[in-house]
């Protein structure tokens, strides 16, 4: 009897993992992961050319001040602004300064009222009028000389006030039993991350099974494999073989992951790497093997009740639906995340292969929650797997229509 | 130790709207070569699956090889569906040494047995071959060896020899036969009757799920009588089917066959044709299965209507 299980876990495992697929998906995964990563990084780093810019001036004496300002506004350490000056006959009027704007010589311009140290309004005219970053920068080196020049015009000196109003500089240290240590965002990056890992993994790895289970169907194969074991040895040794090839490939990813962030932390500095606690590695895994199996099963009944994968996928969006809440909500999670909605769907299993990690990772939830939400979840399993199992032995020597979801509940109460 | 290698009785099944199989009762003898008859449709696969545990029956009880049907008792049957199966994206070698470990042999000793199989089917070349690459009838082939390969002692097949060329097809018979040599019963199934004939010992005919024939193949030919004439002859024979007597003609050109109805004298039929026609041949023959078949089915037919 185990002798035949393993046989067949023996087989999916190896079909699995001499594919070209999945070799090229194990070596591609963490590439693609490393590019998800450092090309944000790149292009956020990479901010373009300078904005060529005038500034039209009504005031008939700011503009010097505002244009010396911006010349000097520096963002991430660039300037940001090439002043074109207004003086230049060219462009002296608002006409000749759209005009410019149309014919791309100038990027934008800033107008500036009469009023505008008392009325502080100002007004950008340009072409691109998405690139906030710059925008920002413009108004925040507007803004700085208007009121440089309000203080001084009220006898108070500007120095000594930027001096007296200094914002503070807030680090974030976050403070675990194993101690404490300075995160600037990398703890949630990471979290991320392998959030993302996760997701990814019981996606793929459950549509493996869906089309297994569809290729049994189609190439007969089934009924010779259904002659020789229980349907339930099958779809078990079936689970788990896939279940090893997908676990197989999660290793890979996440250890190349972790050597990556560690080699590129230590290398540039850049960031420290968060702390890593032995149970948020064992909850990695066993939350990957859990929802594996969840929504596995799931996967294997659909594909025992029809005959293509194309029929599949009209089953597939509400099975799915749980883990891509779970997905959606991550945000609320991270925000609170012992707040009352994400205790309740840590809980949930088809949510909690998720949000309970992603809880685990930001905070360590009370031991209780944790023992519950796998408790659940392993109950959940045990549910689905028999229901999966019913539909299965049913379903795998059906060929033909497609059954009616009145119809797989009667498989399920009769089978 | 008894003495009948599958034993049914009284087997129904049922599925949503139609009868499959209704009261079915067999038994099949050690040794022997039993053939299980019957149109599309009739049940006969519902009756092997039955028999493989793959559906359980509404009522009845099924006996291997002298042991009620569970999963250990299949393990001493091969089983080659109708609907051939093999893993496509499979090595040959690794899917018939797979389909023999799932039957409970240890891989080592399903590599061992493999080689001669490979070797009588000249499927040898192929053997680290992916099963899509192979045609038809190799696959065939292939799949006869997965349901032989962990030596059962109980065989059954669905249409073994379709699909084969000439030779292929003798070797398989061959085969067939040397594995009732060796002790094994083979219960095959099949649409062609001259197979059946030549192969096999007992015959069970199922029609609409019902048994309608059973026996030894000269006891079902006997039962049916000699009433069956071969004639063949010059000149123009269409008067014999308005002859008195005659049930059927079947008619092939120059030969006809012509089925008389019970208890006919076959002489002034003898007489007739003698006086009207250029005779090269007449005799008195046995029916052919074919024939039983079809007018069994087809009196079956008009009763359950």
């Amino acid at each position: 009897m185990s002798a035949k299980l393993w046989a067949i876990v023996r087989r999916e495992y190896l079909e699995r993992v001499r594919s070209k697929a999945f070799v090229i998906g194990t070596i591609l995964g963490p590439l693609l992961m490393a590019g998800m990563l450092v090309v944000p990084a790149l292009a956020a780093r990479s901010k373009g050319k300078p904005l060529r810019l005038a500034v039209l001036d009504a005031t008939g004496e700011l503009g010097e001040t505002v244009e010396a300002a911006l010349r000097e506004a520096r963002f991430d350490g660039l300037a940001r602004f090439e002043v074109q000056p207004a003086a230049s006959s060219a462009l002296a009027s608002e006409a000749e300064l759209k005009q410019a704007v149309l014919e791309k010589r100038l990027d934008g311009y800033l107008a500036l009222p009469e009023d505008v140290i008392a009325s502080g309004n100002a007004s950008y005219y340009g072409r691109n009028v998405t690139n906030h970053i710059d925008l920002r920068t413009l108004e925040r080196t507007v803004s700085a000389v208007l009121v440089a020049r309000r203080l001084a015009s009220a006898g108070i000196d500007p120095t000594k006030v930027k001096n007296l109003t200094r914002e503070v500089d807030m680090k974030t240290i976050r403070v675990s039993e194993t101690g404490e240590r300075e995160d600037r965002g990398a703890a949630m990056f990471l979290a991320l991350i392998l959030l993302m890992i996760l997701y990814i993994c019981i996606l793929i790895w459950g549509q493996a099974i869906l089309t297994s289970v569809i290729e049994e169907k189609t190439s007969r194969v089934v009924e010779v494999m259904a002659a020789s074991v229980p349907t339930t040895t099958l779809l078990l040794g079936k689970l788990v073989g896939v279940g090893g090839a997908g676990l197989t490939q999660f290793l890979a990813w996440s250890l190349s992951l972790f050597a990556v962030s560690i080699a590129s932390a230590g290398a540039s500095g850049a960031f420290t790497m968060p702390e890593i606690t032995p149970l948020m590695l064992v909850s990695f895994v066993a939350f990957f093997l859990l929802g594996f199996f969840f929504y596995a099963s799931l996967y294997a009944a659909i594909g025992a009740s029809v005959n293509t994968v194309q029929e599949a996928q009209g089953l597939v969006f509400p099975v799915m639906l749980p883990i891509v809440l779970a997905m959606v909500c991550w945000p609320a999670v991270l925000q609170s995340p012992d707040g009352p909605l994400a205790v309740t769907i840590s809980l949930i299993p088809g949510m909690s292969p998720l949000i309970m990690f992603l809880r685990i990772v930001v905070l360590t939830p009370p031991m209780w929650q944790i023992a519950l939400s796998i408790l659940l979840l392993v109950l959940g399993i045990l549910a689905v797997v028999w229901i999966a199992a019913r539909v299965y032995r049913v379903g795998i020597l059906m060929y033909g229509k497609r059954p009616t979801f009145p119809e797989i509940v009667r498989w399920v109460r009769h089978g | 130790m008894n003495d009948k290698a599958l034993v049914l009785k009284g087997i129904r099944k049922a599925f949503a709207g139609h009868v499959a199989v209704n009261d079915l009762s067999l038994e099949v003898p050690r040794h022997s070569v039993f053939g299980l008859l019957g149109p599309n449709g009739a049940g006969k696969t519902t009756t092997l699956r039955m028999v493989m545990n793959i559906l359980g029956p509404d009522k009845g009880t099924i006996e291997i090889l002298g042991q009620p049907a569970d999963h250990a008792a299949r393990d001493r049957i091969g089983y080659m569906p109708e609907e051939r199966g093999l893993y496509p994206r499979m090595v040959l070698e690794d899917q018939l040494v797979f389909m023999a470990a799932i039957k409970g042999v240890p891989r080592a000793e399903a590599k061992r047995r493999l080689g001669p199989w490979l070797e009588r089917f000249s499927l040898s070349d192929w053997r680290r071959r992916k099963t899509n690459e192979l045609s038809k009838g190799m696959a065939q082939k292939a799949q006869f060896i997965a349901t032989v390969l962990h030596q059962p002692e109980l065989l059954m097949v669905d249409e073994p020899l379709s699909g084969l060329d000439p030779v292929a097809m003798d070797v398989m018979r061959e085969v067939l036969l040397d594995l009732r040599r060796a002790g094994a019963t083979i219960v095959l199934s099949s649409h062609q009757m001259e197979t059946v004939e030549k192969l096999c010992d007992r015959v069970a005919l199922i029609n609409r799920g019902e048994k309608v024939l059973d026996g030894t193949v000269s006891e079902v030919k006997a039962r049916h009588g000699r009433n069956t004439i071969a004639l063949a002859f010059d000149g123009d024979g269409g008067f014999i089917a308005s002859l008195p007597g005659v049930a059927k003609v079947t008619d092939f050109g120059q030969y006809l066959e012509v089925r008389l109805e019970d208890g006919y004298d076959p002489q002034p039929l003898l007489r007739e044709a003698a006086a009207r026609l250029r005779l090269r041949r007449f005799e008195i023959v046995e029916p052919s299965l074919h024939d039983i078949f079809v007018e069994t089915v087809t009196a079956h037919g008009k009763e359950a209507a």
